[in-house]
């Protein structure tokens, strides 16, 4: 469990989190909604400590984060897996070596074990038999698809996806949030997912947190979302003309 | 105060530099990585500048000791001398920070805007130890070589310009690299290129690190450290010559 409490950020003058705070249970996915620039990056990065939090103090299942030495937050983020909004693969390498990188960290894995454990990464993601191409030679939608592999390959406590299907095709993105899903319940990961997408919230999210100019606005689970009166989370809810639709259906 | 400031930045990053970095295996096949990128892939800039440069200087010398009592032998002294002191180290250096530093500052400075230095650091990875600190041990350990190197072919160059050409007989030029050799010209020579070797890939790290932005700004990086690794190259040069030769 991540205990979030009362952290707030800002750079220079922009205040962009104020005094949020949250729980994010295990086996469950937590995600966090909210428009563009509403801070979801900056709060997962806060999370995880790209970014030092002004204020406030956050836990990992109750070790003390923020004010961790170095050596100690190293140890706890052994135990996350990532997904970045822009999927940060290394450019350098390419894709099994990629995903390969934290088992040669830290594991004592054999050579074959290793590549078995790529590959079913890979799998996972539906990248079979991409092992040998470098980021660069492949989609954006594929290196999201990568970016995932990488983080799963260690089997992490902690998962943190941002965005992890923005820019992907329906069909794709049904499947990356199902497997996210999987994930969770298989190995009763701390799942935080940052997204737009309502389709997304739908399919998969248990826990939902709506972030609007940088506050937590609204919190609730999946079905709450529809019948809340809260006029940001309505205007974010349904701001398509599908969602105004159901939304005029359900009633 | 903002020179301090970026001064107390470096210092600050070239504490995490030195770190415990990632497993020995992993850490060695950086280290071997970089010895390729930073050191071999250098070798024919610095083979060609220096018989070309060897080659002018001996001419230009030559031309210019036309005078009957000025003896010839001082025509490959002054190579040798000029090759050793300065040219293979400072000179070298200066056109190195150019190739060399622009492309740890570009290469480093990309990985820091598309967020793979925050996905090492999530991964438990110290960044600056696992990033940098093979570039240093790489340069330190490889510019030696290119300084050796350099001697040798720019001297070479002269060898060429007396055989042939008639300005220098060959054998007035051989005598001449003979004449009064100081070994420690060679100590101090490597010193220097040692020195300049961490200012180089210490200094372009830094710029490559503390890049925010896009792919305007990696190229700012790029100048900066190119700049920058070139005053402190003349600046240690400066200080070192007055330490070590006088
Ligand atoms: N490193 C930074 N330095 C200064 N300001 C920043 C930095 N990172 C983010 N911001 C500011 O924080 C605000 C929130 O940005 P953030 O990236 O968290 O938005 P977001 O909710 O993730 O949006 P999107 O859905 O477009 O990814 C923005 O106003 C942005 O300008
Ligand atoms: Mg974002």
């Amino acid at each position: 469990m991540i205990e979030v409490k009362n952290i707030s950020k800002s750079f220079n003058n922009n205040h962009v989190l104020k005094n949020v705070s949250a729980d994010f249970v295990p086996g469950k996915i937590s995600m966090v909604i909210g428009k563009s620039g509403s801070g979801k990056t900056v709060l997962l990065k806060s999370v995880i400590g790209l970014h030092t939090p002004d204020e406030g103090e956050i836990f990992f299942d109750k070790r003390e984060f923020t004010k961790a030495n170095m050596k100690f937050k190293r140890q706890i983020r052994q135990e996350i897996g990532m997904v970045f909004q822009g999927g940060a693969l290394f450019t350098s390498s390419n894709i099994e070596d990629n995903i390969r990188f934290p088992l040669d960290l830290f594991t004592n894995m054999t050579k074959t074990e290793k590549k078995k454990r790529v590959d079913f990464c890979l799998e996972r993601v539906n990248m079979e038999d991409s092992n040998k191409l470098f980021p660069a030679e492949i989609s954006g939608g594929m290196q999201k698809r990568v970016s995932i592999a990488r983080a799963i390959v260690l089997n992490p406590k902690y998962l943190f996806c941002d965005e992890p299907n923005s820019g992907l095709d329906p069909q794709t993105a049904i499947l990356i949030d199902r497997l996210i899903k999987e994930i969770t319940a298989e190995y009763n990961t701390t799942t935080i997912v940052n997204t737009h997408d309502m389709n997304s919230v739908i399919e998969i999210a248990d826990n939902i947190y709506f972030i609007h100019e940088g506050q937590k606005w609204w919190e609730g689970g999946r079905d709450d979302i529809f019948y809340s009166d809260n006029k940001e989370l309505n205007d974010f809810v349904f701001a398509s003309d599908l969602y105004k639709k159901i939304k005029a259906l359900a009633k | 105060m903002k020179m301090f400031t970026i001064i107390g930045k470096y210092f600050v990053l070239m504490g995490n530099v030195f770190t415990k970095p990632v497993r020995p295996s992993i850490f060695f096949k950086r280290v071997l990585d970089e010895i390729e990128q930073i050191g071999v892939d250098s070798l024919w800039i610095v083979a060609i500048v220096s018989i070309f440069m060897g080659a002018v200087l001996t001419l230009q010398v030559a031309i210019n000791f036309e005078a009957p009592y000025i003896p010839k032998y001082l025509i490959g002294l002054s190579a040798r001398d000029t090759m050793i002191l300065e040219f293979s180290s400072t000179i070298i250096c200066l056109i190195l920070a150019g190739k060399v530093g622009s492309n740890i500052a570009s290469e480093i400075g990309t990985m820091r805007i598309t967020e793979q230095i925050d996905a090492l650091e999530i991964m438990g990875v110290n960044s600056a130890g696992y990033l940098i600190l093979p570039k240093m041990i790489a340069a330190f350990l490889t510019f030696p070589v290119l300084n050796i190197l350099s001697i040798i072919l720019g001297i070479f160059g002269g060898y060429a310009v007396a055989s042939f050409t008639d300005t220098v007989m060959v054998y007035d030029y051989l005598y001449g690299l003979n004449y009064a050799f100081v070994p420690f010209y060679v100590t101090y020579s490597l010193i220097k290129i040692c020195v300049f070797s961490l200012i180089i890939t210490s200094v372009s790290s830094f710029y490559g690190y503390y890049t925010y932005g896009g792919a305007l700004e990696v190229g700012q990086s790029s100048t900066k450290a190119v700049v920058y690794s070139i005053i402190l190259i003349l600046l240690f040069n400066l200080i070192l010559t007055q330490l070590l030769l006088t």
